[in-house]
């Protein structure tokens, strides 16, 4: 009964990986049925104006093909609801209006996969045209100020800027990227013949989905089961229920078959959403010796003309640091564009661009170390409250972080650094993400053979959850990893929110920690009466868990196994539910993670090439559950900044709306050698905010790179980027 | 038009086509479009080769065609006469001499999974080509399978150990 196995914290080998590396675990579209018929999607090549006429003849007289449901003659439908994570997409296929290019205007149904696409490709469609709003600086563009009401004043901002030695006024520009997980985003749908519904879909949130299709389809939630056991990423694109995850199931009602839609990877740019552009002014003044008297930045956003999104991009820089007089703006253009939605370190990714490039050109007017002018505004207690944090180890992230990097190596004159050919640059940027949870369940069952099955309807996405949680359920019981099965991903579970905005960990780990102290009370109130128990009367508070059994606290050897208490009582198992709430801690402020990124870049001083050479990130991220898979979102969210730093920008042709380079050879993401090897470590200590004192990761691991290699190029070559990504060609 | 036609309607005509795919003979007819990814998946059911773009530019479909690496996307069935294939599925797993696959679980070389049994079949390739000599030789042999997670670093690490060098 001696526990030998790993447990919380330590780098245990993910749970599921032996299937993944196998090719056993099942995605999504990797599910069949018998008489499986596939569904292929045909999209606008307009981005505005109405369908006058689709002929579909030659499409239906096409070799396997089953049906063709086109937005001129599909049965209604209705809008998803409003849920936590707001409005849900319109339903597809509902009148003959054109809003953005790729939407969808027919679905064509067909035995095989290439049938359907090659018969979605006869569907002809004419168009009356309108010409397409696609500027963000369009004087048609209806535009909304505030509209998530988090704008920001604090104290006198103009008062602050007049008393400032140093003035910054800069303009950023981020530019649309999409998610792209590698996984298509894929949908299968089978109608049963009692009316309910079950669907496999490559979703964040299969819960979320479920509500859709409730509404959408008129269907009661207790009759749909939504599957995701495993998910090929996603980064955001996965949280909502998209038009094609309700095309997939009109297909399958209107045809009787299960019916599957994957989407193609051109696709994957106009139908699940992506970080959308933003242009930023910013203005900080400063004293002489570096202290901020005014902090204003004012973003603006496109979105789309009839959906919603969540990318307050402005907010955070109002916590960023210590600074009396600050003010925030967040605007929102309406577009003929597809909906962005919610892409890797959502509001940060751009919004820190522009702050920390901003304290970097601060800092190299007033003559003062960055790393300094950070630590000199260092916000010791929450500057939106006034209250303590609930934890913060900043200062810890940027000190441990300069050793590990050795800051101190480097010259601060710009273009001083030289290695043969190449310019040497080093940049820093710190970084924060808000701290998010809603409301979670779980339920742990304990069976006759002493083992534990533990489950929620959450997602794990590549973020460890199989695993952490796993690891969690085990030290919360007192049982061997190996003894703990931890499942996911079916609404057949109790509730769980999206896997996003590195909400989960914390939501699902509160929820399986009540779940778990939730079972051991049960086994309390078994044996209350219980003369034959040594448990017998005690509480919650005089017991723990340990060696596969319950004892009393601090004495192991007055308690009794699991098995017996089951056994004694003529129970096969025993199960509890926990949840979680959002904490709401009034004499501390929840302060979410922290981080301070350090880069060296190489400039090819004769082609300008940019490759990032070197990254150390040293990150707050609160109670640790497992450090093997905690260092892998640092390092996967890195890429993604490094993406974001010099390579990804999503074109779209200027006349049509047409995305110019919605592939793979043309969208360019980091490869292998882009990235070098990278130091991710961790520090400070459980967050007090919540029973189990973790922070989100997964967004945090992006935050502040493309500041940061902003800053080293400035640097390493004396010239300042403001405007992602940043490419040779503005070198030369 | 009408060449047009033509062309498609021998796109949609049998082919017959004999190879073995992990060391099983293969006698198929099948549509002269379909490509080996998605015969693979569809009629064998071998869903671990996995499709990231269907255009050749991710390597989630990598397996091997006579022990070369080849975009399974990019292939087409009626390619295959003669040939022999090995998907993952073919390839020894976890503990059974899986050396590959055993070192990127030690190193958490993958994330959601998704890219993992191309990155692994990639990686035997590379190995057995004698080409993973050094991170930066990896680092260039392996950049043909994309990873979105970001798992490169710890692709590396898996790699230098299971070709049996010293992880960095
Ligand atoms: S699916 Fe074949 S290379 Fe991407
Ligand atoms: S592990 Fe997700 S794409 Fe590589």
């Amino acid at each position: 009964m001696t526990i030998t196995a790993p447990r919380i914290g330590a780098a245990l080998d993910r749970v599921e990986a032996p299937l993944k590396v196998t090719g056993a675990a099942l995605y999504p579209n990797d599910v069949s049925y018998p008489g499986l018929a596939h569904a292929a999607p045909v999209r606008a090549t307009i981005a505005a104006g109405r369908v006058t006429a689709i002929d579909t003849a030659e499409a239906r007289a096409a070799e396997g093909v089953i049906a063709v449901v086109t937005a001129l003659d599909a049965p209604r439908l209705r809008r998803g609801p409003v849920t936590l994570l707001g409005i849900s997409p319109p339903a597809p296929l509902q009148d003959d209006r054109i809003l953005h290019y790729g939407q969808y205007v027919a679905v064509v149904v067909a035995d095989t996969a290439e049938q359907a696409r090659h018969a979605a490709s006869l569907v002809a469609v004419e168009y009356a045209e309108d010409v397409p709003m696609l500027d963000i600086g369009d004087p048609r563009a209806e535009v909304e100020d505030d509209p998530w009401g988090m704008d920001v004043d604090r104290g006198d901002l103009e008062a602050g800027l007049a008393e400032a030695d140093v003035v910054i006024d800069e303009t950023y520009a981020t530019p649309d990227n999409t998610n792209n997980p590698l996984g298509l985003m894929s949908t299968v749908a089978v109608w049963h013949g009692d009316g309910s519904l079950t669907v496999h879909d490559a979703t964040q949130w299969p819960h979320g989905v479920r509500m859709s299709l409730a509404e959408t389809f008129g269907v009661p939630e207790s009759r749909i089961r939504v599957l995701a056991p495993y998910v090929g990423g996603g980064f955001g694109a996965g949280l909502r229920a998209w038009q094609h995850v309700i095309l997939a199931v009109l297909a399958a009602r209107e045809t009787g078959r299960p019916v599957k839609l994957v989407l193609t990877r051109p696709e994957m740019f106009t139908g699940v959403g992506y970080r959308p552009e933003s242009i930023q002014r910013i203005r900080i003044g400063a004293t002489r010796d570096g202290r901020l008297t005014a902090l204003a930045h004012e973003a603006i956003a496109p979105v789309a003309l009839e959906d919603d999104n969540f990318e307050a991009v402005s907010h955070t820089s109002a916590r960023a640091y210590a600074c009396p007089n600050v003010m925030t703006r967040d605007r929102q253009v309406r577009l003929n564009i597809p909906c962005p939605g919610s892409m890797r370190a959502p509001t940060e990714a751009q919004g820190n661009f522009a702050l920390e490039s901003a304290m970097d050109e601060l800092a190299v007017d007033l003559g003062i170390d960055p790393l300094d002018l950070r630590l000199r505004n260092f916000a010791g207690t929450d500057p939106l409250t006034g209250l303590p944090w609930s934890s913060n180890a900043l200062r810890e992230c940027f000190a441990r972080g300069a050793e590990l990097f050795g800051w101190s190596r480097r010259t601060p004159e710009p273009g001083s650094m030289r290695d043969g050919h190449w310019r040497v640059g080093y940049g820093l940027a710190g970084a924060s993400y808000p701290p998010y949870q809603v409301p979670c369940q779980a339920r742990a069952s304990l069976q006759h053979d002493g083992s534990a099955f533990v489950r929620s309807a959450a997602t794990d996405i590549g973020t460890g959850t199989y695993t952490v949680m796993t690891q969690l359920a085990a030290e919360l019981l007192g049982l061997d990893v190996a003894r703990v099965r931890f499942d996911l991903g079916d609404t057949d579970m109790p509730y769980s929110p999206q896997a996003g905005g590195s909400g989960l960990t914390g939501a699902l780990g509160n929820a399986v920690r009540s779940a778990c102290r939730q079972l051991l009370q049960a086994f309390l109130d078994v044996v209350a009466d219980d003369p034959e128990s040594p448990l017998r009367g005690l509480t919650l508070d005089e017991v723990e868990a340990g060696g596969g059994g319950i004892h009393r606290a601090g004495d192991p050897g007055s308690g009794e196994a699991y098995t017996a208490i089951l056994a004694r009582h003529d129970l096969a198992e025993l199960s509890a539910d926990g949840r979680s709430t959002p904490p709401t801690p009034d004499t501390t402020a929840w302060a979410g993670a922290f981080g301070a990124r350090f880069v060296e870049v190489r400039v090819d001083a004769d082609l300008g090439v940019i490759r990032v050479a070197r990254v150390v990130s040293v990150i707050d991220g609160g109670r640790v559950l497992n450090a093997k898979t905690a260092t892998s979102q640092i390092v996967g969210g890195t890429v993604g900044g490094i993406g974001q730093a010099l390579f990804e920008e999503t074109v779209t042709d200027e006349g049509t709306g047409r995305i110019a380079n919605a592939t793979f050879g043309d969208y360019l993401i980091p490869v292998n050698a882009d990235v070098p090897d990278m130091e991710v470590v961790f520090v400070g200590g459980p967050d007090t905010a919540t029973p189990l004192g973790t922070k989100g990761v997964g967004e945090i691991g992006l935050v502040g790179i493309a500041a940061a290699v902003a800053n080293a190029v400035h640097h390493a070559t004396g010239r300042r980027l403001r405007s992602l990504p940043l490419t040779l060609d503005a070198l030369l | 038009m009408k060449t047009r036609e033509e062309a498609l309607s021998r796109l949609g005509a049998s082919v017959g086509v004999e190879f073995g795919v992990n060391g099983v003979r293969r006698r198929v007819g099948v549509e002269g479009r379909v490509t080996l990814l998605d015969w693979l998946r569809d009629e064998l059911g071998l869903t671990g080769v996995k499709k990231g773009c269907d255009q050749g530019a991710c390597g989630a479909c990598t397996v091997l065609v006579d022990g070369k690496r080849v975009v399974a996307c990019l292939m087409l069935v009626a390619q295959c006469d003669g040939r022999e294939v090995t998907t993952v599925e073919g390839v020894a797993g976890v503990g059974e001499a899986g050396a590959v696959q055993d070192a990127f679980v030690r190193h958490d070389a993958f994330q959601c999974g998704y890219c993992t049994p191309g990155q692994i079949m990639s990686a035997i390739a590379l190995i057995g080509e004698g080409r993973a000599g050094t991170r930066e030789e990896i680092a260039e042999f392996m950049s043909g399978n994309l990873c979105r997670c970001g798992a490169y670093p710890r692709i590396r690490d898996a790699i230098v150990d299971a070709a049996g060098g010293e992880v960095g």
